[in-house]
């Protein structure tokens, strides 16, 4: 029993890490249409950042959290102004191919500034540091934060396209870009302003990994983005709701997996996207797009 | 004879020439050169293959590694434990990246877009936990080492390929059959079908085409072609490695193929060689290469959407109107 | 261009033989004392290593350790009176990667030697490549017993070299650590490839012959990349052995411990063992975060031997780049040295002779006494284990009481069953 409530608990936390950069994945697939390789870029820039902005405002790590990622929503504006914007009616390969390049740049980019060593933020991150006793054996707190942090921004991103009227414009432009712009939609912006706001999530993302990976590489991001595809494929892609559940399906599995079924831990979240997609070609959530 | 038939007929000349040079260029300028003119016509043929299925039937896959690597195990396994005669061994590669691709390709077939690019990615994943974790068959990470060049022997005649010059002509002479075959299938009716597919696959469906049929024949012969790049590899590296499977390496037919030229012939082959020797030279001037070769990509995405190929082509039109106008 | 070279290499050789030799001699003194005639020009060592990637700090630590040699060997006359010439190029951690960076050094660039590799399949995979290019590569890093037992002892790839240690010492001489202390319940969380496999195998079969009654009840395999070893730890803690044995490294061994010493892994299991712990990244990496009391080794240990030589080259290396150097430093300034002193003993930069005065080669190094072993050219040279604790004198951790496991006795797989199982095997 114990050791199946720490397996969930350490599931739900890797699984909501996966959900913060999956959630601005599918919201920016789902708005613009766009894959965006480079969203592993930008987890792994907002780790960057942040963590350069703890040393600078240490011990303030909820400030450098907070602006951390605002820093990376300009190379996210610079991506979607100047580079993406050229390739929204392409096929899907260039978009790929294009978005692939950034993360070729910004990996190479991030040893030049940082160093192409390792890099590992202090301990001592205030009130979070340290673990609580469950059932008698340590969890961190800080995984318990992240925990909570996963289904906040899902309610916040929920309330934001169902509640407000930008929400509503969103909506309207996701599903019919031509009738919004007749509408007097004007969608280059709403289509910057939403990749911004997806990067911001991925680098939100990133911030928050600091203390929990504890590493900062170059290539960092290569990994998480993956899992981040799946995840956002076994939902459906563009579905919010559907890439919270399939993150927390992922983290939970990979972790009973990890424990259980040792040998399939390499394939474990591979053979779970197959199967959902061979009985449910378009994910759990998904849409026919038109 | 018009004059529009002979400047053909000797353009067709100059380009037979040119790629007689290039062919012949590396055997002049070094060892190093030769062996990357080999790896060169090894990617030309994973990309040629790769391009029918995603320039002709508009299919991106992210699983091609996966049939790489099995044409590279079937042929290190083979001359490993069976006969090191290379003929055999290719002849499994091929055989064994073409049924990888049909048991792969029976599945995702059905799957469309984006989908079906995350369903090869699956399949192709888990070829790379498969070959990762049977390690008693396939040595794990350490991967099939030590498996030597034997010379094709076909009974008096001996072709020894033990050198790099002679194994360059044999890759040079598989990647000629390799398009030479291409071009047949292009020009094919199946072809001219899998064009028409990707154009409107509805309208192929009304008009009675089994689309997912013709769709799996596609993507068994770029199976075939990966498979027989992967053995080759072998031979040339002497050992296979689980890495050829991983998404990374089914990326590069596509980042060659979109280099090159999606919508021609050559365009896959062009692009190896333009992948190969870009990143040999940035390479020599800075261990910052990523950089610059992201920074490439992106130009040839934004400024020549043909490839080189392409822009080529593009190049060649202008001048030829630009003559033809008075 | 590589055919010009060997003609005029040849061209000396003739003119050494005739009168002309003392005039080609006067031409080119250099140094401290004049080249022997067979050795003309640079000596250009290629070194492949990992630059780019997660693990590009590696190479980073590589390279300082290398260009370290370079500028001392050339302030200091060169080797053997010619200019050192290092060319350092990302091989990264792919074996084809590495094909080709030998082969870019060897036919393109005109090597002399190389030195450098990072990975185990890398390693593996160059052994009939060096045989074809026929130079001596000198491998920094890789750790595989494979390749010295099979490439180099079986197989008689004799250009092959290794200058660090082996899996044996991440295996068997933990054993030897393991066997004195009071656990008889060991469990693994290790990397889920060969190495880690390998080493967890010779640990328990060394460990289960020195101490029978050892039992191995757990082992939980990381995958390479892993971020997260939550479940991995739970394996453990369920499992409640007495010994932990880790062979993960780098990044990967400061995440996890980390996430051990909030899961209070430390608390609950008494004797860790971490056969790279020692690592400079590691070190560096988890600062006063490394808990105490645990085993460490690595490939070397910035503070043994406690000597001259090394002292002073430990705080040389720390002046010049503010950091104590990692293992990877050494083995590669070492590296550089081991060719300096065959090519100043064979006379020549020659295949054949370097190989030769390569075997059996003694040589005073910061990390103390090496000797290649002429059977399978593994360098036998003796790293501590320590227990880690603290120092207001540095800000990492550093090995308190130290054991000595001799690399004579430990470098050999399995150890203890007689001259029969020694290379020569």
């Amino acid at each position: 029993m114990q050791s199946i409530v720490h397996v969930v608990l350490a599931g739900l936390s890797n699984g909501m890490f996966i959900w913060l950069v999956a959630s601005g994945l599918t919201l920016i697939f789902g708005v613009l249409g766009v894959l965006n390789f480079a969203h592993g870029s930008f987890y792994m820039l907002g780790a960057y950042v942040s963590f350069s902005l703890v040393r600078a405002l240490s011990p303030h790590f909820y400030l450098a959290m907070l602006f951390g990622p605002l820093v990376v929503c300009l190379a996210g504006w610079a991506v979607e102004r100047w580079f993406l914007r050229a390739v929204y009616r392409l096929e899907l390969p260039y978009q790929l191919l294009l978005t692939f390049a950034f993360v070729l740049i910004f990996d190479n980019l991030v040893k030049i500034v940082w160093g192409a060593g390792a890099l590992h933020p202090p301990p001592g991150l205030g009130p979070l540091e340290g673990s609580v006793e469950i059932l008698g054996r340590k969890f961190p707190i800080y995984s318990l934060f992240v925990i909570a942090v996963g289904p906040l921004v899902a309610l916040a991103l929920w309330a934001l396209l169902e509640r407000t009227w930008i929400g509503r414009i969103v909506r309207a432009a996701a599903s019919d870009r031509e009738m919004a712009a007749a509408l007097g939609v004007r969608v280059p912006a709403l289509f910057t302003g939403v990749f911004i706001f997806g990067t911001w999530l991925g680098a939100v993302g990133g911030a928050l990994a600091v203390p929990y990976v504890g590493v900062l590489t170059p290539g960092m991001g290569e990994s998480i983005i993956i899992e981040a595809f799946i995840v956002a494929v076994l939902g459906g892609l563009g579905s919010l709701k559907g890439a919270f559940l399939g993150a927390l399906v992922i983290g939970v599995l990979n972790a009973f997996g990890t424990r259980f079924f040792p040998a399939f831990d390499m394939a474990l979240i591979f053979l779970l996207m197959a199967a959902v997609l061979l009985v449910r070609p378009r994910g759990l959530f998904g849409v026919a797009r038109s | 004879m018009s004059p529009a038939a002979g400047s053909r007929r000797g353009a067709r000349a100059l380009s037979w020439a040119a790629a007689a040079a290039l062919v012949a260029l590396p055997l002049l300028s070094g060892k190093f050169a030769t062996y990357l003119g080999v790896r060169v016509a090894l990617l030309a043929i994973f990309g040629t293959g790769y391009n029918l299925l995603l320039g002709r039937t508009g299919l991106l896959s992210f699983g091609h590694g996966g049939f790489y690597a099995a044409g590279a195990y079937a042929l290190g396994l083979c001359s490993l434990h069976l006969t090191a005669h290379p003929l055999p061994g290719l002849a499994l590669a091929l055989a064994a990246g073409a049924a990888a691709a049909l048991v792969v390709g029976f599945f995702c077939i059905r799957a469309s877009e984006v989908y079906f690019s995350m369903l090869t990615l699956a399949f192709g994943m888990l070829i790379f936990a498969v070959v990762w974790n049977a390690r008693e068959i396939t040595g794990g990470d350490d991967g099939l080492v030590g498996v030597m060049r034997a010379p094709i022997a076909l009974g008096p005649l001996r072709l020894d390929i033990a050198g790099e010059r002679a194994f360059y002509l044999l890759a040079v002479a598989l990647l000629a059959g390799s398009l030479w075959l291409a071009h047949r299938l292009r020009r094919s009716p199946f072809g001219l079908t899998l064009a028409g597919i990707r154009e409107n696959p509805v309208r192929a469906e009304f008009a009675g085409v089994p689309v997912r049929r013709y769709r799996l024949a596609a993507f068994v012969i770029s199976g075939a072609y990966a498979g027989l790049a992967g053995g080759l590899e072998v031979l040339l590296e002497s050992n296979a490695r689980p890495t050829m499977a991983h998404w990374t390496h089914s990326a590069e037919p596509i980042l060659v193929s979109l280099l090159g030229g999606l919508h021609s012939l050559l365009g896959p082959a062009v692009g190896s060689l333009a992948f190969v020797a870009l990143r040999e030279v940035v390479q020599r001037f800075t261990e910052n290469w990523m950089l610059a070769f992201g920074v490439v990509l992106l130009v040839i995405i934004l400024g020549f959407r043909g490839g080189i190929v392409g822009a080529v082509e593009a190049g060649l039109r202008a001048r030829r109107a630009g003559r033809a106008a008075p | 261009m590589a055919r010009k070279r060997v003609s005029r290499r040849r061209f000396l050789e003739l003119a050494g033989k005739g009168s002309i030799l003392a005039a080609a001699a006067s031409m080119f003194p250099r140094g401290v004392f004049a080249a022997p005639p067979s050795i003309k020009g640079p000596i250009k060592i290629g070194y492949g290593t990992v630059l780019s990637g997660t693990l590009a700090g590696y190479g980073e630590f590589h390279k300082m350790g290398a260009l370290m040699a370079q500028d001392e060997i050339n302030a200091k006359g060169g080797i053997a009176g010619q200019k050192v010439e290092l060319e350092i190029r990302d091989a990264t951690m792919k074996p084809d990667d590495a094909i080709k960076t030998a082969r870019y050094f060897v036919d393109s660039w005109g090597a002399d030697f190389l030195a450098g590799i990072d990975s185990s399949g890398q390693a593996l995979a160059l052994g009939p490549v060096m045989q074809q290019l026929d130079k001596v590569l000198i491998v920094t890093h890789a750790a595989t017993e494979k390749l010295t037992e099979e490439w180099v002892f079986k197989k008689g790839v004799r250009q092959i070299f290794r200058i660090c240690n082996a899996t044996y010492h991440d295996g068997n001489a933990a054993a030897y650590v393991a066997k004195d202390l009071p656990a008889m319940r060991w469990a693994t969380i290790s990397p889920k490839y060969e190495y880690g496999f390998t080493c967890w195998k010779m640990f328990q079969d060394t460990l289960g012959k020195l101490k029978p009654g050892t039992t191995f009840q757990t082992e939980s395999f990381a995958p390479a990349g892993t971020t997260d070893f939550r479940s991995h730890i739970n394996t453990i803690l369920d499992a409640r052995p007495e010994g932990l044995y880790s062979t993960e490294w780098g990044g990967e061994l400061i995440t996890f411990v980390k996430q051990a010493a909030e899961a209070g892994l430390f608390e609950k299991v008494k004797h860790v063992l971490f056969p790279v712990g020692a690592a400079m990244d590691v070190l560096e990496g988890l600062g006063k975060e490394m808990p105490d009391d645990v085993w460490i080794s690595g490939r070397y240990y910035f503070r043994y031997p406690d000597n001259q030589t090394n002292n002073e080259w430990v705080a040389r290396f720390h002046k010049r780049w503010n950091h104590y150097p990692a293992y990877v430093s050494e083995t590669a300034y070492s590296s550089l040295y081991a060719l300096k002193a065959a090519v100043e003993k064979a006379g020549s930069k020659d295949t054949k002779p370097v190989i030769q005065a390569l075997e059996g080669m003694e040589l005073d190094t910061p990390a103390g006494r090496r000797l290649f072993r002429k059977e399978d050219h593994q360098a036998i040279y003796d790293v501590p284990w320590g227990k880690t604790k603290a120092d207001p004198r540095y800000p990492i951790k550093i090995m308190g009481e130290q054991k000595l496991v001799p690399a004579s006795i430990t470098f050999a797989r399995p150890p203890f069953e007689g001259p029969g199982t020694r290379p020569p095997f």
